[in-house]
Parts: C-alpha cells; sequence; structure tokens
C-alpha cells in the first residue's frame, strides 16, 4: 500500500483550541480525511501535523437560523447532511448533491466542511510522487510548467466539491473561526481564479458552519461523471428560476464555480456556451465536455419545467 | 452430524464454495496478511524515463538513513528470465536500461514501508535518455532504436507468425461478398483487487520459503530459482489466498525475485506488496492491437475465405507474448467452418508496460473483428446475423482447416438459446432509435496441449489422501486465484466417495507439499487437474469397494456410496447395499486394512493429437468452449453515453460441475468484457500511464454492469473431468462485438475501436448529422 508520511495528529475538543492549533506552522485540518489523506500519499503536501475538526462541538451542530434557514456545522458528515429531513424538505438539491460524492462509505465519513474545502483538481495533479516525476512536475504542487496551459502562467486545477454550485445559488454564507474572530463570507466570493490559491481565506481559518438562508425557488442539480458511483465530476450544474431571472452555477471546469445569470433559459445557455471553457485537467476531452455544458443545463432546465 | 438422507451428488448443484466463507468474512489470508518475525519492508526506485540507458546509481544517501536494512540493484540479479523459454528478456531490476516508465530499478528493505518509500526518494539515478519507441508504427521502423539491443538479431519485432490454410485466393474469387475493414483494439489492465505481493523467509535450514500472490506457482518456483542461482528444491514457493489474478500473476515479478534475494541477502524476511500505481507497471494486460481482417461470403453466407493480420503492441518485455502472437490468428477458424484461411501476426516492443495474458488471452482482439464482420456481412447480404452464424457453425467431432482437433461443440445449442431469450429474431431493428440489440459467438480453449516448455510429463498431478480418521486430503499445485478449483477438485473427488465437498480438504499451491500443476492459465485447471483429480481418487474408491464388498459379502458392483446415515446413530454418510453397509470410518478402516495406506496420485496428460501441420504447437487444445451472447443497449444521442442494458449468454462448458461457480465466472467475463466495451482503457502519453489508479482507470460499478442472463449448455466432452470443460475465460470473447453490433442496431454506426466511450460515440454521431445521416 502506499504509506502516508509521518504527522502528527491533535484532536481538540474545543473551539478556540482547534482555531490555535490550526495556526501553528505546519499544521493542517482534517476533517474526514477523504480526499486529504490520499493527496498526502501522493505527497502533494506534507502537513507535520493534522488537526481533526471531529469532536469540537460547534462544528458537529445543526441548528435552525434565528431568522429562517439552517446552520450547518462544518463537521457534519455528508450522509448526515443527505439524511436530514430538514435538509429533504427544504433543499432537496443540497441532500441531492451530498448523496453524488464518491460512494456511500465516503459520504459517510466525508463532511459538508471538507466538501466545501476541497483542493482542487486535476488530472497531472492527482497523481503519485513517482509518476510526477516522469511528467516534469506540476505546476501546482512542484514543477515549473503547468501541463494544462504550458503557454499560461496559471494553474488551472478544476473546482470539484460536488455540493457547491447548490450552495452557490442558495447563497449560503460560510463562517470561519480566526484568532480575531468570526468571519463570514458569502460562499460566491469564496474562490479565486486560480488552482493553487482557490480558497480566498487567510490561513488559520478554521471553517465552523454554513448558514443557509431559508429556502427559495428550486434547483436543479446536477453532476456528470464517466460512473455512477465513485468518481470526481467532469461537470457540474445547477439551475435555478427566480422570477425573471435564470440563474446557474457550472463547475468542474476551472478553479472556481462559475455563477450566471440572464433573462431567459436559451440566453443563460448561450452565456455559459460563451463563458464555460473546460481544459485538459480532465481524462474527457475538453471538446465533450463542452458540448455537454448545453445538454446538462437544458436537462437541468428540463427537471424544473423550464427551458 | 445426523445424516438421515443420502448425500446428494455435487455434480451440478449451486453450492456456496468450499473457501467462499472465509473470503467474504474477512479472513482469508493474503501475502500482505502474512507477518514474520523480524521481516523487512521493501519498495522499488523506478524509471521516469520511457527509454534511457542507466549511467549511475547513487544509493549512499539512501542507505545512510536509519532503519534502512540494504538495497539490491540489476547487476546483482542478471539472469534474464521469463515463463517461455524461447523469450527470456526480463530482469527483476533494469540491467544497464531502462525501458519504460515506472520499471524497477532498485529495491530498498527497510523497517516499514514509509522508511523504504524516503529511502527510494532518496536514490539518484543518472540516465542517459534515448529516443522512445511508442507506437505500433515505431516498433515496425526500422529506422528507430532496438529496446532489446543485446539480442543476437536485434529487432522491436519480437515473433512474426505466418500460415495459411487451404486456398486463400480461389476463396475469395468464389466470394460473392468481400469486406475488408481495419479495427484498433484498444489495451486494457486486469486490475485484479489484491496487488501482486511476496514474503521471503531463510528458513532455519538455509532454504529459502517464498510465499506468492501468483497464479502460476510451478513457473515462478523454477524462474526464482534459476535467477537466484539455487537448486530448485531448495526454494519452497507457496500461494496463499490470491485476490485474483485474470492473468495478472502469470508471470514471475519483481516482488518474488527481490524479496527472495534481498532475503538471503541481509539474512531477514522481506515482504513486498506493490502499490495500486505499480501494478499498472507491472500490467501484462491485453495487447493493444490493430487488426486488418478481410472475408468473403457466398451469395448464401457462407464463409469462403479468411484473410486476417495483427500487430500487437506489447510493451517492453516479450512475457508471453510468442503465445500471444498465435493465439491472435489460432482460433479464426472456430467456431465457424473456413477452409480457406491465412493469418499473419506481428507481436512487436514498445518503450511501455509489458502486455501479457489477460483473460482470452490474445483471442479477444481478433475476435471482435471477425463478429463485427459477420454482421457487416449478414447486412451486406440481406441475411439475419443469427442465421448467417449458425449456417457456418461447425460439427461436433471435426477437424478444422488450422489443425484443430474438436469434439464436443454446443455452440448451435448456444446461439438459440440466447437469440430465444432475448427476442432477437423478432426485435433487432425495432426497438427504435438509441437502443439495440447485438449477437456474437466465439470459440476458446481448454488448457495448451504443449506445456511452455518442452517436456513430457504430466501436466497436471493430483494426490488423493484417505486418513483411516476417515478425513480426505486432495493436495495439487493449482493455483485457486478465487475462479474455484479448490471448489471443483473438492467436488469432483466429494462425488466419487459420496461426501460433501466440505468434507474434502484441499492442499494446494505448495511446491514441497503438493504435486506439480502447471498453473491457472489457458483454461486448463478445470479440464486437466480436474482429470487429474478422478485418476488420483478412482483407485482409492476402487479399493474402497474391494474391502466393502468383502466385508459385506456383496458383489463390487453392488456398492454404493453416499448412503444415508442411521439417524439414531447420527453418524454420516455410509458405505453398502440396500441391506446392510458399513459406516465411512469404517470403510476407510476395511480398504487400509486390506491394502495399507490409502494415498493415490493421480495425473493428466494431454493425448498426443497429431497435426498436419508441424508449425502448429500453440493453440491446440484439448476441447473447446463455445459462447454465444446478445446484448441490449441505450445509446444516448445527446451525450454519446452507452449503456449495456442487459445481456443474454449461453455458454459450453461441457458439463456443469458447480452452477454458482459457472454462472459466476461467465458473469465475470461478461462485466469483463464491458468494461472493455465502454470505458477501460490502459492509453500513454509520452509512454506516461494516463491512469495509474482505480479512481481514473474505469472499471464498471454495479451502475454499470447490465443484468446478466446466463445459460449454462452441456454438450459432454468425451473427456472432460465428467464431460466439463471451460468456463472461466472462453465467455468474455464475445461480449465486446455483440455490444458494438448492438450499438449498430440503436444507432447505425459502425465503431472499429472500442472503448465506445461517450465523447467517441457522440463524435461518430455528429459526423453523422454532419454528413445528412439520421
Amino acid at each position: 500500500m502506499l504509506p502516508l508520511p509521518r504527522f502528527d495528529f491533535a484532536d481538540p475538543t474545543d473551539l478556540a483550541e482547534l482555531v490555535r492549533l490550526a495556526g501553528e506552522p505546519g499544521a493542517r485540518l482534517v476533517s474526514g480525511g477523504t480526499d486529504l489523506l490520499p493527496s498526502m500519499k501522493h505527497r502533494l503536501f506534507a502537513p507535520t501535523r493534522l488537526v481533526s475538526t471531529m469532536r469540537v462541538p460547534e462544528l458537529r451542530q445543526v441548528e435552525p437560523l434565528p431568522e429562517g434557514g439552517l446552520s450547518l456545522g462544518a463537521a457534519v458528515t455528508l450522509r448526515e447532511v443527505a439524511a436530514m429531513p430538514v435538509v429533504q424538505r427544504d433543499y432537496p438539491a443540497l441532500a441531492k448533491a451530498a448523496r453524488t460524492v464518491a460512494t456511500p462509505t465516503i459520504q459517510a465519513m466525508g463532511t459538508i466542511g471538507g466538501n466545501v474545502m476541497l483542493d482542487t483538481r486535476c488530472r497531472y495533479y492527482n497523481q503519485p510522487a513517482g509518476w510526477r516525476v516522469a511528467l516534469g512536475g506540476c505546476l501546482k504542487c512542484e514543477g515549473p510548467v503547468c501541463h494544462v496551459a504550458p503557454k499560461g502562467k496559471g494553474c488551472y486545477a478544476a473546482h470539484s466539491a460536488d455540493t457547491v454550485p447548490v450552495m452557490m445559488l442558495l447563497d449560503v454564507s460560510v463562517v470561519f473561526a480566526t484568532a480575531h474572530g468570526e468571519r463570514h463570507v458569502p460562499i460566491r466570493e469564496l474562490y479565486g481564479v486560480d488552482g493553487r490559491t482557490w480558497l480566498q481565506v487567510p490561513g488559520g481559518s478554521v471553517l465552523v458552519r454554513l448558514e443557509v438562508p431559508p429556502p427559495g425557488a428550486p434547483i436543479a442539480y446536477r453532476k456528470l461523471r464517466a460512473r455512477g458511483a465513485i468518481d470526481y465530476p467532469q461537470l457540474l450544474t445547477a439551475v435555478q428560476h427566480i422570477h425573471d431571472t435564470w440563474r446557474c452555477v457550472v463547475s468542474a471546469v476551472g478553479p472556481a464555480p462559475l455563477r450566471l445569470e440572464a433573462t431567459s433559459p436559451p440566453e443563460l445557455v448561450e452565456a455559459a456556451m460563451a463563458e464555460v471553457q473546460p481544459l485538459t485537467t480532465h481524462l474527457a476531452s475538453p471538446a465533450w465536455r463542452k458540448k455537454l455544458v448545453r445538454v446538462e443545463l437544458a436537462r437541468a432546465m428540463a427537471e424544473l419545467g423550464i427551458g | 452430524m445426523r445424516q438421515p438422507e443420502p448425500v446428494p451428488s455435487p455434480i451440478g448443484a449451486y453450492a456456496r464454495k468450499i473457501d467462499g466463507r472465509e473470503r467474504i468474512a474477512g479472513r482469508a489470508q493474503f501475502v500482505a496478511d502474512l507477518t514474520v518475525p523480524r521481516m523487512a519492508h521493501a519498495k522499488f526506485v523506478r524509471s521516469p524515463h520511457p527509454h534511457a540507458r542507466i549511467v549511475a546509481i547513487h544509493l549512499d544517501a539512501a542507505l545512510a538513513l536509519p532503519g534502512v536494512f540494504g538495497a539490491c540493484i540489476g547487476e546483482e540479479l542478471p539472469k534474464r528470465y521469463g515463463v517461455i523459454p524461447v523469450a527470456q528478456d526480463e530482469t527483476a531490476l533494469a540491467l544497464g536500461k531502462v525501458r519504460y516508465i515506472g520499471e524497477p530499478v532498485v529495491c530498498i528493505a527497510a523497517v516499514d514501508e514509509e522508511t523504504a518509500h524516503r529511502a527510494c526518494a532518496a536514490v539518484r539515478v543518472d540516465y542517459e535518455v534515448l529516443p522512445p519507441v511508442l507506437t505500433i508504427e515505431d516498433a515496425l521502423d526500422a529506422s528507430k532504436p532496438v529496446i532489446h539491443d543485446y539480442a543476437r538479431k536485434p529487432s522491436n519485432v519480437l515473433r512474426r507468425v505466418h500460415q495459411a490454410y487451404g486456398n486463400v485466393d480461389a476463396g475469395f474469387a468464389a466470394a460473392e461478398v468481400v469486406i475488408e475493414e481495419e479495427y484498433v483494439y484498444p489495451g486494457s489492465t486486469h486490475a485484479a483487487l489484491e496487488s501482486h505481493a511476496a514474503l521471503a523467509q531463510v528458513e532455519p535450514d538455509g532454504k529459502l520459503t517464498l510465499w506468492s500472490s501468483t497464479q502460476n506457482p510451478h513457473y515462478v518456483h523454477r524462474d526464482v530459482a534459476r535467477v537466484l542461482g539455487l537448486r530448485e528444491q531448495d526454494v519452497r514457493l507457496i500461494k496463499p489466498a490470491v485476490g485474483a489474478g485474470y492473468g495478472g500473476k502469470c508471470d514471475p515479478f519483481c516482488t518474488d525475485i527481490c524479496s527472495a534475494y534481498l532475503a538471503r541477502k541481509l539474512g531477514r524476511p522481506v515482504r513486498i506488496v506493490l502499490e495500486r500505481e505499480e501494478v499498472f507497471y507491472a500490467h501484462r494486460g491485453r495487447h493493444p492491437t490493430r487488426l486488418w481482417l478481410k472475408m468473403g461470403f457466398s451469395a448464401a453466407g457462407d464463409i469462403t475465405a479468411i484473410d486476417f493480420k495483427a500487430w500487437a503492441d506489447g510493451g517492453a518485455y516479450a512475457s508471453y507474448g510468442v503465445v500471444t502472437s498465435y493465439y491472435l490468428g489460432v482460433f479464426m477458424t472456430l467456431p465457424y467452418r473456413v477452409e480457406n484461411y491465412r493469418f499473419e501476426s506481428h507481436r512487436l516492443y514498445t518503450n511501455k508496460p509489458p502486455c501479457g495474458p489477460k483473460r482470452g488471452h490474445g483471442a479477444i482482439q481478433p475476435r471482435f473483428a471477425l463478429e463485427a464482420h459477420l454482421d457487416k456481412a449478414a447486412a451486406r447480404l440481406g441475411l439475419d446475423p443469427a442465421e448467417l452464424r449458425r449456417r457456418n457453425c461447425i460439427e461436433p467431432n471435426t477437424e478444422t482447416c488450422n489443425g484443430l482437433r474438436v469434439t464436443s461443440v454446443g455452440i448451435r445449442e448456444c446461439i438459440d438459446a440466447v437469440v430465444k431469450a432475448s427476442g432477437y429474431e423478432t426485435r433487432r431493428g425495432t426497438l427504435g432509435p438509441g437502443r439495440g440489440l447485438g449477437l456474437a459467438a466465439s470459440a476458446y480453449m481448454c488448457g495448451a496441449l504443449h506445456p511452455v516448455y518442452q517436456n513430457e510429463m504430466p501436466h497436471s498431478a493430483v494426490q488423493v489422501k484417505i486418513d483411516r480418521s476417515g478425513e480426505v486430503v486432495v493436495s495439487a499445485g493449482t493455483a485457486d486465484i478465487g475462479q474455484g478449483s479448490n471448489h471443483m477438485l473438492a467436488g469432483l473427488v466429494a462425488a466419487e466417495l459420496g461426501l460433501h465437498p466440505e468434507d474434502i480438504r484441499v492442499i494446494e499451491g505448495d511446491t514441497s507439499l503438493t504435486p506439480v500443476d502447471l498453473g491457472s492459465y489457458s483454461s486448463r485447471v478445470t479440464f486437466m487437474a480436474g482429470n487429474a483429480a478422478l485418476a488420483g481418487v478412482r483407485p482409492l474408491r476402487a479399493k474402497i469397494v474391494e474391502a466393502v464388498a468383502a466385508k459385506l459379502g456383496c458383489a463390487p458392483e453392488e456398492v454404493r456410496f453416499g448412503l444415508a446415515g442411521h439417524p439414531e446413530r447420527g453418524d454420516g454418510p455410509r458405505v453398502g447395499t440396500e441391506t446392510s453397509d458399513v459406516s465411512w470410518v469404517d470403510a476407510v478402516w476395511l480398504a487400509e486394512e486390506r491394502f495399507g495406506p490409502l494415498i493415490h496420485a493421480g495425473g493428466y496428460t494431454p493425448p498426443k493429437i497429431g497435426s498436419r501441420f508441424r508449425r502448429q504447437s500453440v493453440g491446440p487444445s484439448p476441447a473447446y468452449s463455445f459462447t454465444a451472447q446478445v446484448a441490449e443497449v441505450a445509446v444516448d444521442e445527446e451525450t454519446g453515453e452507452v449503456r449495456v442494458e442487459k445481456v443474454w449468454v449461453a455458454h459450453d462448458c461441457g458439463r456443469v460441475l458447480n452452477l454458482a461457480i459457472v454462472e459466476g465466472q461467465i458473469e465475470g467475463c461478461v462485466y469483463m468484457g464491458v468494461g472493455e466495451a465502454v470505458s477501460e482503457e490502459q492509453a500513454y502519453d509520452k509512454g506516461l500511464i494516463r491512469a495509474p489508479s482505480l479512481l481514473e482507470y474505469k472499471v464498471p460499478t454495479i451502475h454499470e454492469c447490465p443484468e446478466i442472463v446466463v445459460f449454462p449448455v452441456e454438450s459432454h466432452d468425451p473427456e472432460g473431468p465428467l464431460g466439463a470443460k471451460e468456463a472461466g475465460e472462453g465467455p468474455q470473447l464475445s461480449t465486446v462485438p455483440a455490444i458494438a453490433n448492438a450499438i449498430h442496431d440503436a444507432t447505425g454506426l459502425w465503431l472499429n475501436d472500442p472503448p465506445f466511450t461517450p465523447e467517441k460515440v457522440l463524435r461518430a454521431l455528429d459526423r453523422r448529422r454532419r454528413s445528412g445521416g439520421r
């Protein structure tokens, strides 16, 4: 088996202690570990200490928000999210998205906060260390060039968090704890345009909870993947229709999910076709994935009864 | 235990495998479960280049790390090995040159895997990079560098085979329709769940014990001893539980040789368990193959001639490639009558991980081309594809034009069963756009007539020992890799003695305790080891019969086994007549008193079947299995996704020994075929494997697996054990072409290059839409 590198492990039960440990040099947060540990086995990074979020009560809490809506602790598992009656009733698209993550066993370990903080992915990045040596290194990890865009300067590793497109349409607020207090970030502002610096939060911030506003218009959610289980997304689409506005989020095509709005379904599709530029971050070809943007959006809108 | 009923014959029953429960419960011991005191863990430094000369290896930094015990490099193990004696070109660690990305260069043993891993990262190897040979075209290009440049006749062609039978040109001249096309079949790998692993230990007497995850204990035993310069008798090879092979564990591997060598060099046991990425480098999977096929047909649909060429991209080492070069062509004369046949194959070297035997070895690629060709011919001739196949089917007890002696043949029954069950004749062409049915048929072997190294000894031997305790111990050198050979042996012996299969203890795959069996390859085990088991038990059964008859004063032919026990005594099965009997244990006592120890070893040597063709030494088998299947697919014309929804598969396995195992093997074949048809491909970019993980190498999940309906067909082979033939490989041959033909029915597209991935199918659909098609 591919051995893990050596590291220390801490599992604090107190939020302040969690924030303190997370801020120490070489520390990295771990929740379910379903994405982090394989990446450590691949030597993508080598934290000296993993700090678990799983025993801190605030991160395991689920409660209604005072002004309506739902507060979801970051360390609530994807399986728990999908199984909650309140989520199934008020946010069915979120329940559906949680159920599309990998496999039931991984949903039982992986958390909703972990999914929000999921590392960007690329066919050249998520590979064993020796493979990357033969490749000549990957820009996100150790190399001088990006193999997706050798002439570019950026990293294009793709955002691959299955639950995030739905949460962007829900206008979820992401609450971090830092040494200087709480910080609220709208989820749509959380992600940046480079695959190396895709998270727009200072180091040492600890995701505590997700504040989901009261339910609004229905959301259709689709995940395109090679197989009916296990796989990361080839393309994610979430669509919502509110009054005169059609909104969508298209993801798994770049470091940040793309959020688009239009005043009619055809305009929304054309806007997406103009904006979305899949690259060779996946084994499936960019040309095919581009064609599928139109198909998936049309199918999502059909699920909503529009388009 | 009470035994109020006679023991039912296990033959044909749907029975739980005797060793199934331990696997389901996680109790079976695989190599990675074995630990011995002072054991070291070893890992490999691997080549980052597809083709390079090794200039220097710097081990100092690695050896200086705390916890590192030692290392070895290619120069310490220079003897080239390989299962096929005429093509021994491999060393466990690269010697002078690396020939593919991922080739092992150094092996380092340390206190644990993590330390060994760090030590490997600390090794520096200086390379002089050479231009790589990466494609079939490269390998045929004489101006490219030669990968095995030490050979006497330097070339990247490992083997060219050319054979011709009948008069091919006259056959084409007589044809009404001639179809000629190219096909490209992709490489794929086995993806067995257990990775390759070995544990070696020097015993107190100085002899070596090697536990290996292998399909072929005998061949690994021979090669490990030879490479290490040991006497074979001083090496004991044990095959513990193995988590499947599918052909991927037929060769000796770096794990076997390096663990054995380092155990001796370091004076401590060494275990090596490959990582998943490394299994993709060990490979031995399906050869990517370019195929050119030309067939002639009469107006009525009779095959008048076949002309066929194949170029197989074999990777950096020979493995079983010489055999592949023959298997590509030999089975094209089955199951359809053909008098005029010519074929030429090339097995080539390229700078990629070595290809080798994968389920349906060498026969999968040409079968795809041939069966797709038959549907094209049927369309051209206006015939029903099933009818075209039926009219060409060979009859039992025939000899093919290339000299294959064929005994039992159940191909018509197979075609009839799946055509009827699927409604093929009435539903095909009527399911509307995006949905279709496809038919294909095939034939495969039941073991090779000739061993891989020249000898006249039995191919299988099975020893049966019946103890005065009543225990029956069957010892065989076979390798159960999950396919059920242990149950097969137990079932046959139990049936002869009137016992339950669970009553038989099977000891297998231990070169010191069990007699030689050549191994789990070429679908040989049921046929050969099964016959050996019957030959082992029947003389003992005769002794028991004689002793019991003498005791009871009856005629020997009156003696029956497996009679009901007496409920009031609560004993087990009994031996005797309707009127008087003795317990099983008493029967054994009587026989041992009369004849001495009840131990007998039976062997199986294939019949000497003379061929008209001297060169036809690879391909002939004592018997052939036959398969037909119909696939129903749905094609999403917007996304290109192909869903295989249902497969009806009929397989002539001669005789069903255990229905559960037969069904399981056939289902496994179809499942693997579905993967090769829609999603699996071992592909490379500049020699670097694209998907070295089970995340990105797309074996089907349960979501992609169709409903599979199995129809066993029993043709009762005259030489098979109780009439049985193979069921573990043949059924895969016709899966991919059945799916391709179904895609044609659904879309009108002929796709000649699996896997039929969504993007490939959508591209073909778009091309047709642009050219004004439907």
